[in-house]
């Protein structure tokens, strides 16, 4: 799969899994990639992005073929990792009245992994974002025992359509609240880690959350717990090692 | 032959009971007892201290040691023929003794126990002693003294007590730190236009600090050149070198950038003539 999905005049590469050859260029918004074989058993991976930092790689291979994967993967390895949680900011608060629920679709930012592909096995090789400057960090709760989270300022959505490529990705929110009295929502903390990706061709949509606003003792929290997504576009391979989360659970304003 | 020669050194006494071969034999049991002690100290900093915290792991580490050491002790003095109750009777006046000669000794080593329990600061933390005026990385919290590698790279030692009875400022336990710096503006600059010029280059090419709590400008003082702005931001702990040693510079930058004047102390002389 080589095409290129156009892009506000530039083309550039789409998702999906790319056969080596001999030589291989792709472009994304602010990032050239580059492969070229330097010998029978091994190939150069040199990679610019826009802040003009250069990464070169030797990858030294057991057989002619070698194949990688280009596709999005969770926001949480620029500038570097340090956290599994994500502190999504809404652009515009939410409102639910009592005992109500609603479905909503927010942008939420990705970062793009290129893995290698042996027999079936997928290897990390490099990972790179489109959009620095929305990939930031937050802090929620205190200093001491608050959680760090990459922070970022999130549109609504229209639907899993509205993907800005490469930048961001689409996700389902679903908010309920249980409450005997109306709440606004202006934010969500979550671990990302349990949120699969799933991409076609520069599109992404990432598994959404269900936030349950419910009363606990005498405190009001909202619950936050990852929903599966049944679709058929390509699933994204796992970046990070398998770790597990606990749910989150948010105070309420 | 080999009995022979046994034979002779059981037959040599020493002191009382106490034979060459009786000797010999407690010199092995003791030797044998340091090797295995050695070994499984080996053993588990191989294969078990790599999955847990560090300073569990040395705790363990040191318990694992010394308990096989006091167990080849014992079966050493039992191998002797050694009545302990004795010892422990004339022990207890000899230990009285001793800890009046001694003092500062014991004094560290139940300091380094209570370390040990109350953990103010976890190996591989980095703490600043302010009363000592030392900063650097936690090594170790040894039986009678801790040691302390600086940013030198130079390893000073703490006696156990020193380090439990002052003050322990531990710069990695929190999640996030905050940095800070003091940046002079001149008079007939835009104070607001000015924090906004250097809120944005922070934001831009800052990519460490923190975007809630965002940064944060005080206006500390109406000096004698310059309007002081206090400037505050806050970063993940571990990334400390890359905001507060980098912060004045791109703050430098961004002031410059906008052509706003950083001022220097000047002084108008008027003499009596003029």
């Amino acid at each position: 799969m080589n095409a290129m999905s156009d892009d506000s005049k530039n083309i550039f590469s789409n998702y999906g899994i790319y056969d080596l050859g001999d030589d291989l260029e792709l472009s994304l918004p602010n990032v050239s990639i580059k492969f070229q074989r330097i010998s029978d058993n091994a190939f150069s991976y040199f990679r610019e992005n826009s802040e003009g930092k250069i990464v070169e790689k030797i990858i030294p291979v057991k057989s002619n073929d070698l194949k990688i994967e280009l596709a999005p993967i969770r926001p949480l390895n620029y500038p570097a990792r340090r956290t599994n949680h994500v502190f999504l900011k809404f652009d515009k608060e939410i409102y639910l009245s009592k005992n109500s629920a609603a479905s909503i679709f927010i942008h939420c930012p990705i970062e793009i992994g290129i893995f290698l592909i042996h027999d079936s096995n997928y290897d990390s090789l490099d990972w790179i974002t489109c959009n620095p400057l929305n990939s930031r960090f937050g802090l929620y709760g205190s200093p001491d025992t608050g959680t760090l989270c990459k922070y970022a300022q999130v549109s609504l959505a229209t639907g899993y359509d509205d993907s800005n490529s490469y930048v961001e990705g689409v996700m389902q929110i679903v908010v309920e609240n249980t409450l005997s009295f109306g709440q606004t929502i202006s934010k969500v903390i979550f671990p990302i880690t349990d949120n699969a990706l799933y991409y076609q061709d520069s599109k992404t949509i990432l598994e959404g959350i269900k936030i349950t606003m419910k009363k606990r003792a005498a405190v009001n929290i909202a619950d936050v717990k990852p929903t599966p997504l049944e679709i058929d576009w390509t699933m994204s391979p796992t970046w990070e090692d398998k770790v597990s989360s606990t749910p989150m659970e948010m105070d309420l304003e | 032959m080999v009995l022979e020669l046994l034979q002779s050194l059981s037959e040599m006494q020493i002191v009382g009971e106490l034979t060459v071969l009786s000797l010999l034999v407690g010199g092995i049991i003791m030797a044998g007892g340091v090797i295995i002690a050695k070994i499984a100290k080996l053993l588990f900093h191989k294969y078990y201290a790599p999955s847990l915290p560090q300073d569990t792991a040395k705790n363990i580490s040191k318990l694992i040691y010394f308990g096989i050491l006091i167990i080849s002790f014992l079966g050493f003095t039992s191998s002797q023929g050694i009545d302990l109750s004795g010892i422990m009777v004339a022990g207890g006046i000899f230990a009285v003794v001793i800890g009046f000669a001694t003092q500062s000794v014991v004094s560290n080593l139940i300091s380094g126990v209570f370390l040990i329990v109350e953990k103010p600061a976890k190996h591989g933390d980095t703490i600043e002693l302010p009363d000592m005026g030392i900063t650097g990385t936690l090594l170790d919290i040894g039986t009678f003294s801790s040691k302390v590698r600086r940013f030198d790279g130079t390893v000073t030692r703490i006696p156990n007590e020193k380090f439990f009875t002052s003050n322990i400022r531990s710069l990695t336990t929190s999640t996030v730190r905050r940095a800070d710096v003091t940046v002079g503006i001149s008079y007939e600059s835009d104070i607001d236009h000015a924090i906004l010029v250097m809120k944005n280059e922070i934001l831009q090419t800052m990519p460490f600090v923190l975007q809630i709590p965002e940064p944060e400008f005080r206006i500390e003082e109406l000096g004698d050149s310059s309007v002081n702005i206090h400037v505050f931001v806050w970063h993940p702990r571990d990334d400390w070198s890359q905001a507060q040693p980098i912060l004045l510079t791109i703050l430098k930058r961004a002031l410059d950038k906008s052509g706003i004047e950083i001022p220097f102390p000047q002084r108008v002389i008027w003499t009596g003539k003029d």
